[in-house]
């Protein structure tokens, strides 16, 4: 591979050649559309809608354990609730939302592409996901799967057929990321524009091409291991049975062996969305650009080699124990590197201090307390006492929510504006995030406690014991569901009372902001010619062939 | 800085002196180094938490763009500093080399290498749907959910878990073994036999919690672990070795008359609850609810297709069922006597 | 979409090829993970075993799966040569090769089918018998498309979608069929020989 810079001036017709006209048809514009920023928001639409059910269920199972033995759901009902908001929150809303939606709508914008490599494999992968969500709600009329999202054999082969339904729904959303994780990965090493070197390419195309790598070799190991699961199920197979000579902790390497890169797919473009909005915001070039990019890809190499720390108390050998300690250990540093430097980007700076930015700073508080925990499991004689209780699902909602849910938030305040034009609400966007970020630590943060004193996880009842401290987590919890309503409200009222944009409302650097807003059918008239790296706050812009009209700092 | 270093130094005092053992009691040997590890990562991780939020905190304050500064006002146009990168890979690289020494080194003290010290009582621990088995050696019966053990001395438990039937759809399934007051925890993983030791340190009665999803009796899953001296140990021990000549001697004739319904109630609530409730049948928890066991119009017949005579359910409770909701466990397994069986139908019969 | 309207010059088509190439390389490697997790799934599950094969159970007859093999990969040879009759632009070499190509993946799949038919084991049978049967099936599901593929850029050929300079298809085909080559070699390997 030959990855030089092309030589500046001649605009390669490797990069979108001719212009096909635009669709005429409302099917092809906004159904099956081939444009990537459609599909982004198909992406957004469907996430979003997904994130409500499952929220829904998650404040169902808060209602069931307001109290010790409770009967708002029966204890089947609340395996089921807590297994599809598992599954549904990793696989329908946080992946589709990072990579479908954010991957989409920004990723060729700024390598200034005019599209995606395969925009029609773009739109498949996009109509598998709507179909996969359905099946696994549609699981609920079958007996949904009760066994987690983890879905451990042998209890998962004893359960009735809407399991076979999560296996379908979750082999359907793996196809698709998989698709979409091959077309970023053709799309960001061929399709840059001139001159966009890797070391030029913004860090959120670094992110997206290390989770597209990710999504592209994990997710086909994981439709390998649902299909092994399906088939035992249906057919009898035998994998996972003891009985017949299979091993159930089988299951478990091959499931981990792709989740644990699942949850760094799921926070990678978080990751990515924070790089992008700290320059911005603080108005100087980014600390340490290349150990920012460079440690994406070192914390995509790693996140293969330590599934087995979900494991530690499966039986595992010894020597597993402590290489897969190690190895998980050696994971923080990339990633302390990437907090050090985002904090370092922060001394210095011209803050401007608006909602994206506040959501980053919530992002960059509870991410690192979520990793701190992370390292405490980690550790094979500490995890041993905290496997299986609620010090893991605290340190999952600290990663997952306060990581990739801020980051989507972040994300969302800040390209609004090159989605649909319009600026969402500052004011309102200020509430909602105080209100989120205090109600997501009053209900996450207890806990680590109840769980370090021995309430396991997946319960349906508990001791009495812990009996104050559920019905305070269970009140946040409502609480926090309510701050989804004010963006919910904000997002609607912007479509007619938002502010009008402009190409550039935050003054950034990145292509994407070069153009008008929301971005032309085929983004770029003329493919761009990028002369330097994307941060240089204070220099000329690094851009030839762009419309120098467009590409001005705004004044607010 | 010299602030946030206060609130650390605070912060890291009062992590090294929390008295852990005030919430949860430390009772086994392994439960020491286990809080110290906590406490260790808890310790050094204050500072990173301080300074990051801190450090936040004050830049954006301190650099905020002021409203007489001009709009396109930049920052610093520093891109990199060798020396503080190196430091922030160098520092959380020896803390966490730190940590992954000391937890090698804790990992023996329960996982034991190759031979298990020799001293130890080794004993078995099986899980069920949805109740713990324990085996001690000299023992011809098992003891359910309700382990003990003597003070000091040190235990070797070989984990694992079995079901009645190899079949898929009933068959074995994985549990968890935690004792939370002990620090320890193995998944009970049916096929695999998986040893942990330790020493109890502490005399009291402690959880057994089920951490691991084992299906809709999870959330019930609980036992007990009783910790005496040697002495009260021993006596136990010995009214086990006891019950269990009883019980191979043959078991004695059951007197259904002689019933007491207001003893059988007593130990319904300690035996039964935990699998079911004394409600109508389709109010099940484990099993079915046992109220109208008798006169429920709906459920003529038993779970073993019998019809609900006393003598059936006797049968029932002295030889367990097996059925579509899984395992009713038998007497063995209940630790019933056949006193107790008459006690239970008794008190069974009044319930409506 | 608009075929009609626009022809890409020669310097479009390659840039295109390239990126689709690179496309169906990384499906490539996806696919291979496939394979890896059931071969994983063979490897730890004959770890685990007492005894392996599993009690009662045969392994599947050699002879005939070196036969079939050597079959298969004659048919990677004429590949091959096809391949290069339409590099070189000789038309007859090309349409030979491709279609001993196809008769030969054919006639490895009559050769699966008859080993199928004639084993005692079962998909559902034992633990040598899930590995055995997924893999050897996937693999065997693997040819099928790629006979048909090949049928497929076959007649396309025929009828001038691929020639000297323009054949993106065919060598998508032929990467195919050789990554379905290598992939029986690792099969053979561990279901018949270790
Ligand atoms: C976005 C998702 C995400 C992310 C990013 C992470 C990140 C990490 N996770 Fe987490 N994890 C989950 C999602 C995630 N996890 C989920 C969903 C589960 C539960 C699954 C289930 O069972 O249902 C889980 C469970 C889980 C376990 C298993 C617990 C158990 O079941 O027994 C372990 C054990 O090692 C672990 C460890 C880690 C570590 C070490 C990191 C590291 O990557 C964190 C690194 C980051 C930092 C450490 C902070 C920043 C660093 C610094 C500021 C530098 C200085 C720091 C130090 C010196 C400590 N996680
Ligand atoms: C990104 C992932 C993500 C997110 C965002 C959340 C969000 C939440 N989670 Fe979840 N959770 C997981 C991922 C996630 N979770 C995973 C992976 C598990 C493990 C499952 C397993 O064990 O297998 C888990 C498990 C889990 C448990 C443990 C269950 C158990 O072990 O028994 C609990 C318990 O409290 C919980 C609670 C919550 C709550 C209260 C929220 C809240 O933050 C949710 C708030 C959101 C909403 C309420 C939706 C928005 C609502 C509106 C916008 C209202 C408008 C509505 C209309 C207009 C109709 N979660
Ligand atoms: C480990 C759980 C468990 C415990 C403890 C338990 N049972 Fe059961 N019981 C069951 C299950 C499961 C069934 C249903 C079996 C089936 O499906 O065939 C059952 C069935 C029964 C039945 C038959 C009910 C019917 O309608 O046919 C009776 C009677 C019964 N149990 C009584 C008792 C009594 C009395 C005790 C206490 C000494 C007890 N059980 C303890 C699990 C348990
Ligand atoms: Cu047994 Cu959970
Ligand atoms: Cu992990």
């Amino acid at each position: 591979m030959n990855e030089q810079s092309a030589p500046v001036g001649t605009v390669a017709s490797h990069v979108g050649g001719h212009i096909h006209p635009p669709p005429d048809s409302f099917v092809k514009k906004y159904i099956f559309s081939l444009d990537h920023k459609v599909i982004a928001v198909q992406y957004f639409i469907t996430g979003g809608l997904f994130f409500i059910l499952a929220g829904l269920l998650a404040e169902l199972m808060r209602a069931q354990l307001m109290g010790p033995n409770n009967h708002v759901l029966s204890v089947e009902t609340y395996n089921e609730a807590y297994s599809v908001h598992g599954s549904a929150m990793v696989w329908l809303v946080i992946i589709p939302l990072l990579t479908g939606g954010f991957g989409n709508l920004v990723m060729p914008l700024q390598i200034g592409a005019r599209d995606v490599a395969f925009p029609w494999l773009n739109m498949l992968s996009f109509w598998l996901f709507p179909p996969a969500g359905i099946l696994l709600f549609a699981s609920f009329l079958f007996g949904a799967p009760q066994a987690g999202w983890t879905e451990y054999p042998p209890i998962s082969l004893q359960m009735p057929f809407g399991t076979s339904l999560w296996c379908l729904a979750i082999f359907l959303i793996g196809v698709s990321a998989t698709i979409t994780g091959l077309n970023f990965l053709v799309t960001i090493v061929k399709m840059r524009a001139p001159g966009m070197t890797y070391t030029r390419m913004p860090l959120f195309v670094w992110a997206t091409g290390t989770t597209a790598l990710l999504s592209m070799i994990a997710t086909a190991n994981l439709s390998a291991a649902l299909a092994g699961l399906f088939i035992e199920r249906t057919f009898g197979v035998p994998f996972y049975n003891v009985a017949r000579g299979g091993a159930p902790v089988l299951w478990q390497h091959v499931f981990w062996f792709y989740s644990h890169p699942a949850v760094y797919i799921m926070i990678l473009p978080a990751f990515g969305i924070v790089s992008e909005i700290i320059p911005t915001f603080v108005r100087r070039p980014i600390f340490g650009y290349k150990m920012i990019a460079y440690s994406s890809a070192a914390i995509g190499l790693l996140s293969f080699m330590v599934w087995a720390h979900h494991m530690f108390t499966s039986g595992l050998a010894h020597w597993e124990q402590l290489l897969f300690m190690a190895l998980t250990m050696a994971i923080a540093i990339p990633t302390g590197i990437k907090i050090f430097s985002w904090v370092a980007t922060l001394w210095g700076g011209k803050i401007r201090l608006d909602t994206p930015l506040l959501f980053v700073l919530g992002f960059l508080s509870t991410f690192t307390f979520g990793g701190i925990t992370g390292i405490m499991l980690a550790s094979v004689p500490a995890d041993i006492h905290e496997h299986g209780t609620y010090f893991v699902v605290a340190h999952l909602h600290y990663v997952l929510f306060g990581g990739s849910v801020f980051g989507i938030f972040a994300g969302l305040y800040y390209w609004w504006p090159k989605m649909t034009g319009r600026l969402l609400d500052e004011r309102l966007g200020k509430i909602h995030f105080w209100l989120m970020f205090t109600a997501f630590n009053a209900t996450f943060l207890p806990m680590h406690w109840i769980g370090l004193l021995g309430m396991p996880r997946r319960v349906a009842t508990y001791d009495p014991v812990y009996a104050g401290t559920n019905e305070f987590v269970s009140i946040s919890a409502f609480v926090l569901g309510f701050s989804f309503l004010i963006f919910l409200y904000n997002a609607l009222r912007s479509a007619r009372h938002g502010e009008i944009a402009g190409p550039n409302p935050w003054g950034a650097r990145t292509l994407e902001w070069m153009i008008p807003s929301p971005a032309p059918y085929y983004n770029f008239k003329d493919i761009p010619i990028v002369l330097s790296g994307p941060y240089e706050y204070g220099a000329p812009l690094p851009y030839a062939n762009i419309r120098q009209d467009l590409a001005t700092v705004p004044v607010h | 800085m010299i602030l946030l270093g206060v609130i650390s130094a605070a912060l890291m005092y009062g992590v090294a002196v929390f008295p852990v053992d005030r919430y949860l009691p430390e009772a086994s040997t392994v439960s020491l180094p286990i809080d110290w590890i906590f406490k260790f990562c808890a310790f050094f991780s204050v500072p990173i938490l301080v300074y990051v939020n801190g450090l936040m905190l004050y830049f954006v304050v301190r650099y905020r763009h002021r409203p007489d500064e001009p709009m396109d006002a930049v920052g610093s146009p520093i891109h990199e500093s060798r020396l503080l990168e190196t430091v922030w890979t160098v520092i959380p690289a020896l803390l966490l080399i730190a940590l992954a020494v000391v937890s090698y080194l804790v990992i023996p003290l329960y996982y034991p290498t190759g031979q298990a010290a020799a001293s130890a009582v080794t004993m078995e621990a099986i899980g069920h749907k949805f109740y713990f088995e324990f085996r001690y050696p000299g023992l011809t019966q098992s003891v359910m959910n309700e382990m003990h053990l003597p003070v000091g001395v040190p235990v070797t438990l070989d984990i694992t878990s079995a079901e009645e039937t190899t079949d898929v759809a009933t068959g074995a399934v994985i549990h968890g073994f935690w004792i939370p007051e002990f620090r320890l925890k193995q998944d009970m993983i049916p096929g695999m036999v998986v040893p942990i030791h330790f020493t109890p340190r502490e005399i009291g009665t402690f959880r057994i919690v089920c951490s691991e999803f084992c299906g809709l009796g999870h959330s019930h899953m609980w036992g007990t672990v009783v910790v005496q001296s040697k002495p009260d140990f021993d006596r136990w021990y010995a009214q086990q070795v006891q019950a269990g000549r009883s019980a191979a001697a043959g078991v004695a004739p059951i007197n259904l008359a002689a019933g007491n319904a207001a003893a059988g109630q007593a130990l319904f609530a300690a035996k039964c609850t935990l699998c079911h409730n004394a409600a109508p049948f389709a109010q099940r928890k484990v099993g079915p609810g046992l109220a109208n066991l008798f006169h429920d119009p709906a459920h003529p017949r038993l779970v073993t297709g019998k019809p609900a005579t006393p003598d059936n359910v006797v049968d029932i409770l002295e030889h367990g069922a097996h059925g579509d909701m899984g395992v009713m466990p038998n007497m063995q397994a209940n630790g019933l006597t056949a006193k107790d069986i008459a006690n239970l139908v008794a008190y069974l019969k009044t319930l409506h | 979409m608009a075929k009609a309207l626009h022809v890409p010059s020669d310097a479009e088509y390659a840039d295109v090829s390239s990126q689709r190439l690179l496309g169906f390389l990384f499906f490539l490697i996806s696919d291979c993970v496939i394979f890896g997790d059931f071969i994983f799934s063979y490897l730890y599950l004959r770890d685990v075993a007492p005894v392996w094969p599993p009690p009662g159970i045969e392994r599947p007859y050699l002879y005939l799966a070196a036969v079939n093999s050597m079959v298969l990969f004659g048919s990677g040879a004429t590949m091959h040569y096809a391949m290069e009759g339409i590099r070189r632009d000789r038309r007859r070499q090309f349409v030979a090769f491709i279609l001993a190509t196809i008769v030969l993946g054919s006639l490895f799949l009559a050769g699966q089918a008859y080993e199928y038919t004639h084993l005692h084991d079962t998909w559902a049978g034992s633990t040598f018998g899930a590995s055995f049967f997924t893999l050897t099936g996937l693999h065997g599901f693997h040819v099928l498309i790629g006979v048909i593929y090949l049928i497929t850029v076959f007649i396309q050929t025929l009828r001038g979608t691929y020639t000297q300079q323009r054949h993106f298809g065919l060598t998508a085909a032929t990467l195919y069929w050789h990554f379905v080559d290598v992939i029986w070699v690792a099969l053979f390997f561990l279901f018949y020989i270790y």
